[in-house]
């Protein structure tokens, strides 16, 4: 037992632990005998006293664990009580006041996973809670004090998307006193705000609010603004990453006075962007108006010049400030920042896919976008609303929701959020200029849910906009008058409708960026199954990715309206600045120990890292950990086959020492359940909070992740006898670690092949992923498990115990 | 921005493209062909007749893709080519 000597001398002498059970008034002690569990836990190796008290956590409870550390000299402290997700500060912190190390604490969770599960039988529930008290008591003797790693934070800040969250989150992050670098991979910031013409529920002009807020970014003097630019490399980790960003040339210098002679007798044109091809531009441009900086560009995938060759030298000689030059060449520029807020923004929906609606084929079929472009004053058409067909301003109107948006044709099931609204207020717009147009509204709902919405909706009725319950199946266009015919049925009268119209406009929806998949990549972030970036936490930590100092804001984390945009950009602004007043950030001591001796180089551990925290030094043959970077999954420990890597706090030992304990007595009745921390313990403690009643005899063992569940586990489990194992964890790509539970899955599936080969039923061991929420799944999983180890035979168990021998080898 | 452009923009009419007039002097041409290979927008080839000189001068495949950049005037070597803007009227 190398560790327990290891562990000894650390605290200098024996190991002496102290064991609390907690009543917690009647929670426990109505269905735990607590006085019996205590003295059970007297007799347990190391325990030097046991004491039940009524509330472990008040201040009195505190203060004996706290006196009880310096007079009976204990060096480790186990509390049986609560969850460890609820409590386990609270006592750690007292350990510390007293002098020990707090991750010589330990918790047995005999209220939310015992009393509150098993509220009708005593005798099992206090034989569970021994039980826990044992496997605590076992891993308690194992702990290792810890020191935990101070890193420091650059305080700098990266955004990347300059559309109005990007734009809202440098301005907020600049105003603080923090360097900013915004990033645009077009030429101008902007975003899809400076496209659309007014803004909902106030019917404000969206270039004017916007306008001045791009101009302070121009020229805010903590604000580097790199547009034209795209992100092509980063690493590093929380407080120290190393950006590079690619910027291409503009082949026009900042001398560039905007005066548009260039634009003037460049004789190259081309339908622009930014009007979605309702206007021109030419091969120098500017994409809009008020664009920041309003430098010009040459996109050179037009201009008659090819590198190093210049034909046409028209936009030079028109040039009075001598701004233009072609011999501009991409750049690179490495940054070093502490945090990175991602506001990539959306796509619109292309409905081209959908051949019934006929865009793209029919010339007044326009979508919502296109409209934005054509109502605005600054646009192609002036502001009149005309249709492409023949330019004349349309009498009969149809608008069509949820294009793109909640219809599994589409492969778009999320609903978009802002085209309801969009819709009323475009309506309303039309009704503004032209008040005798028939406007027509085609939806499912109208999802009028925000302040100011309902007024608007209700507006719009009152003017006689036209609301129809029901999607039109197809439209048809009249070949000679290019009129629409738009037919569907009217589910709140139950009859089908026919109806000519000059113009359809499709409300289309919003969609991940194409390019999405390069920062997920370049970030290591995670996508929800819709594709846009997943939150730490959908309720309170909603700004938060997953990976350590970055922040969302905007649509890259779902659709959203401007307003929401904003206030999401402002949060991920407190957040980033958070950790960048600090200064430096803790990481909590649950990072890999390494054994370079038995590290054979392999790599397979650096394939796991769902944080590319380990790396290969070439030189040396054997890999290298990068703390800070570390997410504290331990999924590269459950991975080495040559036992090189473990876990900090969660180690082999620790783990295997719990299993024992489970398996001690009545292994054959017994489920080892081994969950993560962040899904299927949370589930079971929610099943607990909610006193949803289940089996006695199944036994969780926590880890962060259920990627650091090593196949050796599942296989002692059985060696040792036990009837069933349980390994839960997160959905997959709900993974609070990016991807380690799919590694999970392999492994689980590697071990059924395995179980099969030795003639063992798979049934005995079960794969659960089950949410925070689904207490009510892991109930029924329990329940449903009891049915399968009251069937296992003994031969059964003999046979399992035979065929993982091996496993009780691992000490 | 990654949204497919396909219509005619509103106002390509308003925008007044000016139209060339190619002049070529054939028979001061030598054949060299730069005007031919490097002319942007592909305006000339070259041509089956043989001129004083015994080459192949170039000929203007589509006289409305020129858009008066010059280069065919500046690199000939031989003074052969220049385009002017066609002076109209009204429509042309």
């Amino acid at each position: 037992m190398g560790e327990k000597e290891d562990a000894e001398s650390t605290v200098g002498g024996a190991i002496r632990i102290g064991v609390y059970v907690c009543h917690c008034g009647l929670n426990i002690a109505g269905s735990v005998d607590c006085e019996e569990v205590a003295k059970f836990a007297a007799t347990l190796p190391y325990v030097v006293l046991a004491k039940d008290n009524r509330y472990t956590c008040s201040d009195q409870g505190q203060e004996l664990i706290k006196s009880d550390i310096r007079e009976h000299k204990l060096n480790r402290v186990v509390v049986a009580s609560c969850s460890p997700r609820l409590h386990e500060p609270t006592f750690r912190k007292a350990c510390e006041e007293a002098g020990l190390n707090k991750y010589l604490f330990e918790m047995a969770n005999i209220r939310e996973q015992c009393s509150w599960v098993h509220l009708h039988d005593r005798k099992a529930a206090t034989e569970k809670a021994k039980d826990l008290v044992k496997m605590a008591v076992a891993k308690a003797a194992l702990l290792q004090p810890a020191e935990e790693i101070e890193v420091p934070i650059i305080r700098k800040a990266l955004v990347i998307g300059g559309g109005v969250a990007g734009i809202q989150a440098a301005l907020d992050l600049a105003d603080t006193g923090y360097k900013v670098y915004l990033v645009e991979k077009e030429p101008s910031i902007g975003g899809r705000m400076a496209q659309i013409d007014k803004t909902f529920p106030t019917m404000d002009c969206s270039i004017c609010i916007l306008a001045p807020k791009m101009s302070d970014v121009g020229h805010h003097p903590n604000i580097e603004l790199l547009t034209n630019s795209e992100i092509v490399y980063v690493k590093g980790y929380i407080g120290n990453f190393h950006v590079k960003v690619m910027k291409k040339p503009r082949y026009v210098t900042d001398d560039c006075t905007a005066c548009g002679e260039c634009a003037k007798v460049c004789p190259v044109i081309a339908p622009n962007e930014f009007d979605i091809g309702l206007a021109i531009r030419h091969a120098v441009y500017t994409p809009f108006a008020q664009a920041v900086p309003s430098t010009y560009t040459i996109d050179l995938n037009l201009c008659l010049n090819k590198e190093n060759i210049i034909l046409c030298d028209k936009c030079i000689k028109a040039c009075e400030a001598q701004a233009i030059n072609f011999e501009m060449k991409p750049e690179t520029v490495e940054l070093g920042v502490g945090t990175i807020i991602v506001a990539t923004g959306a796509d619109v929906f292309d409905p081209s896919s959908l051949p019934n609606y006929g865009y793209g084929k029919y010339l007044n079929v326009i979508t919502s976008l296109e409209f934005e472009r054509l109502i605005n004053a600054g646009g192609p058409s002036g502001g009149h609303l005309i249709r492409p067909s023949d330019l004349q301003i349309p009498k009969r109107v149809a608008f069509i929701q949820c294009v793109g948006s909640r219809s599994e044709k589409s492969g778009r099931l999320y609903c978009s959020n802002v085209c309801c609204m969009n819709t009323i207020k475009d309506s309303l717009l039309i009704k503004e200029h032209w008040p005798e147009t028939e406007i027509y509204v085609f939806y499912i709902d109208i999802r009028a849910y925000g302040k100011g919405f309902e007024d608007l909706y209700q507006r719009a009725k009152k003017e006689g906009v036209i609301f129809i319950r029901g999607l039109p199946a197809e439209i048809i266009e009249d070949r000679k008058t290019r009129n629409l015919w738009l037919t569907g049925e009217n589910t709140l009268q139950k009859e089908l409708y026919k109806e000519n119209v000059d113009m359809v406009i499709l409300s289309i929806g919003l969609e991940p960026r194409k390019d999405s998949e390069i920062i997920q990549r370049l970030l290591t972030l995670s996508r929800t199954q819709d594709g846009f970036f997943m939150e730490a936490h959908p309720k309170l930590r909603p700004v938060d990715a997953a990976t350590g100092g970055i922040f969302f804001a905007g649509c890259a984390e779902g659709p959203k309206d401007i307003k929401d945009s904003v206030t999401q950009a402002s949060a991920a602004t407190a957040r980033a600045g958070i950790l960048m007043a600090k200064g430096k950030v803790i990481v909590e001591a649950i990072t890999p120990i390494f054994d370079p001796e038995k590290c054979k180089a392999c790599g397979l551990c650096i394939k796991v890292c769902p944080y590319n925290a380990i790396t290969l030094n070439e030189e040396l043959k054997r890999i290298e950990i990068i703390e800070a970077a570390c997410g504290g999954c331990g999924t590269c420990a459950a991975e080495c086959p040559f036992g090189a890597l473990t876990q900090n706090h969660f180690t082999d030992k620790q783990i295997l020492a719990q299993i024992d304990a489970i398996t001690e007595h009545d292994a054959e009745k017994k489920i080892v359940a081994f969950c993560c921390n962040w899904c299927a313990y949370a589930g079971a403690d929610f099943a607990g909070v909610s006193r949803m009643q289940y089996p006695p005899n199944v036994r969780i063992i926590r880890t962060m992740c259920s990627g650091r569940i090593a196949p050796k586990f599942v296989e002692r489990a059985f060696a040792r006898g036990a009837a069933a194992v349980l390994v839960a964890g997160c959905h997959p790509g709900d993974c609070h670690y990016i991807n380690a539970n799919y590694h999970t899955q392999k492994r689980v599936e590697r071990l059924w092949k395995k179980m099969k080969q030795h003639g063992l039923n798979r049934e005995r061991l079960q794969l659960l992923w089950a949410s925070a929420a689904e207490g009510e799944r892991f109930a029924s999983k329990i329940r449903e498990m009891q049915a399968i180890t009251d069937k296992v035979a003994p031969e059964e168990i003999e046979t399992a115990k035979k065929a993982f021998e091996k496993a009780l080898g691992e000490v | 921005m990654p949204v497919r452009i396909w219509r005619t923009p509103l106002d390509i009419e308003k925008v007044k493209r000016p139209k060339a007039e190619i002049h070529i002097i054939k028979d001061q041409c030598k054949g060299c062909g730069f005007c031919i290979q490097f002319c942007p927008k592909d305006v000339l080839e070259e041509s089956e007749e043989i001129n004083e000189r015994g080459v192949h001068p170039p000929r203007v495949v589509d006289e409305s893709r020129c858009v008066l950049c010059g280069f065919c005037t500046s690199i000939c070597p031989d003074f052969a080519i220049f385009v002017v803007e066609k002076q109209c009227k009204k429509e042309c």
